[in-house]
Order: C-alpha cells, then structure tokens, then sequence
C-alpha cells in the first residue's frame, strides 16, 4: 500500500475500466474479518480492553495523520479535538432524556460533529501558513484548551473530569454494551468506518491536492487552489475524525479527564504517528497497534517501559524516518524481483545477535534500576523469566557478555547484510 | 461533473467577450522593493493571440514583472488588466482562475508525485473538481484520459508513473509547460523555458511550446535569440525596468536604443 504502487494500481485499473476491482476491495475484507475474528483468538477481558484501546488509537492517529502526513501540517494540539469530541459526548450521555432516546453506536457521529466544530473555528485562522506558524498556533491552542479544562469546570468538570454511563442509551437491537465485547464490535465497526472515509478522503480532489499542497504550496497556488483552503478542509475533517475517536474514548471508558487534551496527549499522538510512519497512508495503524501494546504489555512488565519508547522514537527519527511502515515497504522492490529469501539468513545473522545485545542493554539498565532504587533487603529481580541477585557479580558478566557479544557479531555480519541488500535490490542480467 | 466543466469554460469565454481587450494590458506598473525601484513604470499591451517575448540584459526585472503580473509579488503601482479585468489585489490562485497560467525560472513541480499526477493535480480546477471531498479522482475517466491527452502532448507518456523528481532536466521542464498549459488557459506565461539546456534539448522544447500553445497568448521571458526569433511575433525590450522597444522581431533587432542597451549591459558585465 505504498503511495505510488497504490495509485499506479488505481490508475492502471481506471485506464481499463473505472471501478471496483477485487485487489482494492481484498484488504479492507481481510481487516474487516480479522477484527471479527480476534475477540474469539485473544478471548481474555484484558485483550479486549487492550483491543478497544488500540482502535481507538488507530482512528485518532489516522486522523492525526491527515495533517502530518497527507497535508505537511506539524501539530501539537491535536489532542484537543478528540478530548472536546470526548467531553461533548460524556455531556451528551448525561442528558438523560436525550441519550435514552439516542442509540449509542451513533454517539461517535457527536464527538465527530463537535471536533469538527472545533477544527472549523481553529482551522479558520490557523492554516494560513503551514509550518512554523502553524506548529505554534496549534502549540498555543492546546495549552490554552488545556488550560481551560481546569477553569471551566461545568464543560471540562476540572480535576477529576466528567463521566457519564453508556448504558443509559436506546438499545440497540437488544444490546445495552453492558460488556466490553459489545463495545469492542462497536469501536471496529467505527474503526472500519472511519479508516475507509478516511482513505477515500485522500484520493479525493482536496484529498490529491492536500499532497500537492505539502510539496509546494506555491505552485498549487498556480494551479488554481488556495493553499489556505486545502490546509482548512484537511484540517477540518481530521477534526471530524478526531473527534470520532474521542466519541468512541467516551464510550469505552466513560470518564474523560484534562489529561484527554493535553499536550502531552498531543505529543504521544505524534510520536505515534511518526513511529508507525507518516508517509504511508496505513502507517499510524503500525504506530498504534505497537504502541499500545508497549504501553500496556510492557509497562506491566517494568517501571521503564518509557524509556524503552522514548529510545526507539529516538532510533525512528534517526535511521528510518519512514518509521515502521518505511521500513516493511523498502522491501517491496526486492519482493517484487523476487529476492526476499536472499534476505533471510543475513537477516538472521545480523538481527538476532543486534536484538540480543539490545536485551543484554536493557538487562543492564534494569538491574542498575533494581539495584539502586529496589527495596531494602530485596536483593532478588526477575528477568526474562530468570530469578537473581542483583548484588552478585555473576549476573553482571552474564548481561554484559551477552551486550557485547551480541552488538559485536551484529557489527560483524552487518556488511555481509548490506551486500546481500544490494543484491536484493538489482534485477538479474544488470551489472551490479 | 461535465456541466461545471462547461461552466467554467463558457465563463472564460464570457471573459473573452468582453470587448476587443487586449490578453494583457499593463498601465504605468512599478514595483519596488525598499528603495530600490526594479519595475520603473511599464506599459504593454499584448493582444490575443500574440506570441510575446520579453527580453533583456541581466537584472532588467523580466522575472519580477512576470511575478507582478502572476500576482505572486504585490504591485507598487498602476495596473494589470487580463482580458480587460483589473487583477488589484488578486492572489495566484484567483489570478489562474480567470485563465492564466506560469511557469518559473527554477522548475517547480511536485518531485514526489507521479509525472501522471502532477498533470491530473493541474487539472483539477479547470475540470470544475474544486475542493470537493465526494468524488474520487481515480474514477472520472475525464480526469485521466485528459492527464493523459497532456503526457501524449508533451512526449511523457513513456514516463507516466514515475515520480516527477527523477526525470530528466529536459522532461521536468517539458512537465512543467504541461503543468502550465494542462488547466486550459488561454494566457500562458513561461519563464526561461529553455534555460540550463543542451541545443537538442531547446530545439525540443521549442517545438513543444510551438504545438501546445496554438491559438493561446504566449508571453515569455527568454535569453536564447534563437528561440526567440524562431518563437515569437511580437518582442519587448525591458532594460532597467522600462521597457525600451516593443515591435516585431526584424524592426528590434534593428533599433539603434536595443543594441546600445545590449552592447552597453554586455560590457557592463565584462568590467
């Protein structure tokens, strides 16, 4: 799903016939079926919770990603329209009278409405330029949101924020989503929804012209468009879709607090977005699903599991600012001669050492944590499933051998992997 | 789809109506940037049709006149009128909807797009698509048989679906009059075409602007005589910001004031 194999595909198949073909619908029935399917693979309480989590994520990062990637607009409060979308619909839950007539799976369209509300009122000043000025327009918006949310407490609820109760809502076909399974099929058929709105708004004439308008806003003045306006519409609609996400964040959780809207809300949205890769309209969806589940996996498994984030943000900017999904699509033309399994085994040599020596740092890290800031008299740490004393002096050598063999073998075999690369990459018969 | 189409070509021709006035017609235009006067009070008319060449030395202000009349700098002074219209205040935008159409020195296209895509981008307005969010551009077969209808015009049809950024100098600039003239306006302005380019390359673009600008109002701003003489109808002489001689190409070439201007830019230059 590459920008250009995607439209060569769509253009190829307009030059025969205009329409559906079965290789553009394929994907989206394969997503569709396999999140029907999931509850019933990962059937514990907490999969479900993390699924619900992750789509949520998905939507808003998509809708994130309308900005950043598909219009070049570098945002650091956009956390703000799915929080006002949020907050709009926890209002809305608690209009008894209106909500029991209100079946819940149109709730969203609400949150939806009123983001959009938002990013018309935002928009209408912030988009004259892209850039700089729209980075800091959009920095001083959200704080001042942000900081709104503890002043206006009727709307925002202060401190502890609102919450309201989804079950007050008409039922739907019987169901009151009284249990999370019920809510999860509720956010994937939002997720469903919004994902193709959002794909078919990037193939349209503001959708095409928003690229255009990211890569040089001067010549699609010439063209006959207003920068501005192209910027505006974008903007507007990811509000819309931000504000879909804060609906179904509403739904799901049934509380919404400052820390919905602020910036830092707003910053993890961007390195969401940017981890999974901006340039890929499927990218951000890497992002979430990743990050969510560092989030909530990891994090259960050590106090640290930011740091671990934060380095491998750092790692995406540095060496693969394709993020995530640059990084699977690279692939493509050495699939496309057919030379993936030259890839294999270097891959093996290279990458399985370089992830263990990766381990043997993170294994450092941990037992200097441990170490220094553990309980007094507990001298004991599990890692990776294995039980010792971190005041010892074998299981320091262990993990520093482990850092340093590993790193040493991966520096080793890295040229082999580059060559084998190259090789990857040339069509047989030319000269390499 | 096809009525709005039509909509905008029957209001460009309600323009054309209007009267007999000229394509272009620029009344006392100044331009300065701080103290410096660059643009020192030009009159010009350039009637429909007209194939129009703006030369001069170096620095004369052929390219700040062409963004004066693109609406990409604001004017410090008189006016432009396109087809009779006043354009006072106009941004690019509103300027290339009412029919006229640039390209620039440097080549500006959108490198990471498919050449297909640049020229289905430029189509866009002119098609009546605006900024609607309910059609999709891969399902009009107008949109993509007129893209294509420009790439078989401009010999880029062999390079379709590559991105922009990775052709040929010659064929980003052959794109670029694409890009210019895919929108169907009927005054086309072209800046340096053939710049930075080998002989066989210029004689290429030369036919190229030749066959697509037919029956359109060409003005350009170029430094290769020999495109000039072989291109335009109609030459001006701008030297300093004013322009000294306007007339047919044999009756500049011979005008005493034009080759003091030249002799005298040329060995300013020298020194």
């Amino acid at each position: 799903m590459t920008e250009t194999s995607q439209k060569t595909a769509a253009s190829a198949a307009t030059a025969k016939a205009p329409g559906l073909t079965f290789a553009m619908v394929l994907p989206w029935i394969i997503a569709a079926v396999f999140l029907i399917l999931m509850p019933y693979i990962f059937t514990s309480n907490s999969a479900i919770t993390i699924m619900n989590k992750m789509a949520v994520t998905i939507i808003f990062a998509l809708a994130y990603n309308m900005l950043l990637g598909q219009g070049g607009m570098l945002s650091f409060g956009h956390a703000v329209y799915m929080g006002v979308g949020g907050f709009a619909c926890v209002h809305i839950m608690n209009v008894d009278d209106f909500f029991a007539n209100l079946p819940l799976p149109i709730l969203p369209l609400f949150g939806g409405l009123f983001g959009m509300g938002l990013a018309t009122i935002v928009g209408a000043f912030s988009t004259r330029s892209a850039g700089t000025v729209f980075a800091m327009i959009s920095l001083g918006v959200g704080e001042l949101i942000a900081a709104c949310s503890i002043i206006i407490v009727a709307f925002f609820g202060g401190e502890e924020g609102i919450s309201g109760d989804r079950t007050y809502g008409l039922p739907f076909f019987g169901v009151e989503f009284l249990q999370q399974i019920e809510v999860y099929y509720l956010i994937v058929f939002w997720l469903m929804v919004s994902t193709l709105l959002m794909y078919l708004f990037s193939r349209t004439p503001v959708g095409r012209m928003a690229n255009a308008v990211r890569d040089n806003p001067e010549r699609a003045e010439f063209l006959g468009y207003s920068a501005r306006s192209v910027r505006f519409y974008s903007f507007v609609a990811s509000g819309f879709f931000a504000g879909i996400a804060g609906g179904l964040f509403a739904i799901n959780y049934e509380i919404l607090t400052e820390g919905n809207l602020n910036l830092s809300a707003s910053g993890v949205i961007l390195l969401i977005t940017f981890l999974g890769g901006v340039g890929f309209f499927f990218g951000p969806i890497i992002g979430a699903i990743v990050f969510t589940l560092l989030q909530t996996v990891l994090s259960l498994q050590t106090e640290l599991w930011q740091l671990y984030v934060g380095a491998l943000f750092v790692a995406t900017v540095m060496y693969f600012p394709g993020g995530l999904a640059g990084l699977i699509m690279m692939h493509t033309p050495a699939a496309r001669l057919g030379k993936l399994k030259l890839l294999l085994v270097p891959y093996i040599k290279t990458l399985i050492p370089g992830i263990l020596g990766v381990f043997g740092i993170a294994a450092l890290i941990e037992m200097v944590f441990h170490a220094r800031h553990g309980a007094v008299g507990e001298e004991e740490m599990t890692l990776f499933w294995i039980t010792f004393n971190t005041h010892g002096v074998l299981p320091w050598i262990v993990a520093i051998a482990v850092t340093v063999v590993g790193l040493w073998l991966a520096k080793r075999n890295a040229p082999e992997m580059k060559e084998c690369w190259h090789a990857a990459n040339t069509p047989d018969g030319s000269a390499a | 789809m096809l009525a709005r189409g039509k909509y905008t070509r029957w209001e460009r021709s309600m323009n054309m109506q209007q009267g007999t006035a000229p394509a272009l017609d620029l009344d006392g235009l100044r331009k300065s940037f701080g103290k410096t006067e660059i643009i020192r009070g030009v009159d010009l008319k350039i009637g429909r049709g007209e194939r129009h060449a703006i030369i001069g030395p170096n620095g004369a202000g052929k390219s700040t006149l062409f963004n004066l009349i693109t609406g990409r700098f604001p004017v410090s002074g008189g006016s432009v009128r396109l087809h009779g219209q006043d354009l006072a205040g106009m941004a690019p935008f509103q300027i290339n909807r009412m029919g006229l159409s640039r390209s620039f020195q440097i080549t500006n296209i959108f490198p990471a797009m498919t050449v297909f895509e640049n020229v289905r981008c430029s189509l866009l307005w002119s098609k009546g698509y605006k900024y609607s969010f309910w059609n999709l551009v891969a399902r009009s077969k107008d949109l993509t048989d007129g893209a294509d209808a420009i790439l078989e015009q401009i010999n880029l049809t062999s390079r379709r679906d590559l991105p922009a950024g990775v052709l040929s100098y010659a064929e980003q600039r052959a794109l670029e009059i694409g890009i210019t003239i895919a929108g169907g306006a009927d005054v086309i302005m072209l800046d340096e075409p053939t710049a930075g380019m080998s002989h066989s390359e210029t004689d290429y673009i030369v036919d190229l602007i030749r066959k697509v600008t037919e029956n359109k109002t060409l003005i350009m701003v170029e430094h290769d005589m020999g495109v000039v003489f072989g291109l335009a109808d109609q030459i001006s002489v701008l030297v300093y910001g004013e322009i000294i001689a306007t007339g047919k190409p044999e009756d500049v070439r011979g005008n005493p004031k034009v080759q003091e201007a030249y002799l005298g830019a040329a060995l300013e230059e020298e020194h």
